[in-house]
């Protein structure tokens, strides 16, 4: 029991409370507010799991830009507080939700009793041992940088190469769609 | 004793399981695409606590991906908004049935 574990198992009781305060907010902002301290939790986790970039990347990029984008957007629609609704379910929709509930815990179960009793083997992975042709997580930590580029610019080139072009589209759809009413005025104009 | 990044799994369930919960049950678009945030951030620890236990690099480097695919879909998805907010005065899916704008 160090202070590592400890932290990390408060950091994410925390976010996942969090979680649930976050989806039963009346307003947008706060929920947004909400959001971002969730995230700020999950950089802390990564940080103690060594993923050190990750953990950055997580505050600047999802915390940082994300976010801003959503509250931007909360505030060029200005909306009222959403009236939550409750008791709205059906008994269909109860046993739905049940049976997904159920085979979840099922399937999360299994998965860790094999490593409660078996270990992590059993899933096939050697701990601390790269899987054949899997580039290994060196250490020292501070060589995190240094691992991610090499993976991400050698071995997931080609996946890197088709992400800036899904950014791309993005780009241009987010434009053409907002910009579609305007298109619109100005032709009948 | 678990580690510490099987226990990171456990807690990336239990929040997508409360970010499902949000996409289920709220009507406001907004929030559905918050929840849907929620959901991506679960699956990146998941990643990364992958990454830790089988001692390789691979999850944190799909993890920035899974960002990159987060902020097109912020960027998209809050465009439709937009766009839905200035033809229908609401962002409650209740409230558009019809495709036709």
């Amino acid at each position: 029991m160090d202070l590592n574990f400890i932290s990390f198992i408060v950091m994410g009781i925390a976010a996942s409370i969090l979680s649930g305060v976050m989806i039963t907010r009346r307003w947008p902002v706060s929920a947004a507010m909400v959001l971002i301290a969730i995230m700020m939790l999950l950089a802390g986790m990564f940080g103690l799991l060594e993923a050190h970039f990750a953990a950055a990347a997580q505050i600047i990029v999802y915390a940082g830009a994300i976010m801003v984008v959503f509250v931007f957007v909360m505030m060029l629609l200005n909306l009222p507080p959403e009236e939550l609704r409750y008791g709205g379910i059906t008994w269909g929709e109860m046993l739905l939700i049940g049976v997904g509930v159920a085979v979840a815990i099922v399937l999360g179960t299994q998965v860790g009793q094999g490593m409660l009793t078996r270990g992590f083997e059993s899933l096939g992975f050697v701990p601390g041992q790269a899987p054949a042709g899997a580039r290994p997580l060196y250490f020292p930590p501070s060589e995190n940088v240094k691992n991610v580029a090499a993976s991400m610019f050698v071995d997931y080139l080609w996946a890197f190469e088709l992400i800036s072009f899904l950014i791309m589209a993005a780009v241009v759809g987010s434009i053409v769609i907002a910009k579609k009413r305007s298109a619109e005025n100005a032709n009948a104009a | 004793m678990l580690t510490l990044p099987e226990i990171g799994l456990y807690f990336s369930f239990l929040m997508f399981l409360v970010g499902l919960a949000g996409v289920m049950f709220r009507k406001n678009i907004l929030f559905m695409m918050l929840s849907v945030e929620v959901l991506l951030n679960a699956a990146n620890l998941a990643f990364v606590c992958a990454s830790k236990l089988t001692g390789t690099i691979d999850g944190q480097v799909v993890m920035f991906f899974v960002m990159a695919v987060a902020a097109c879909e912020a960027a998209i998805g809050l465009a439709l908004i937009i766009a839905l907010y200035r033809t229908k005065a609401s962002i409650e899916a209740d409230d558009l049935k019809a495709l036709r704008g």
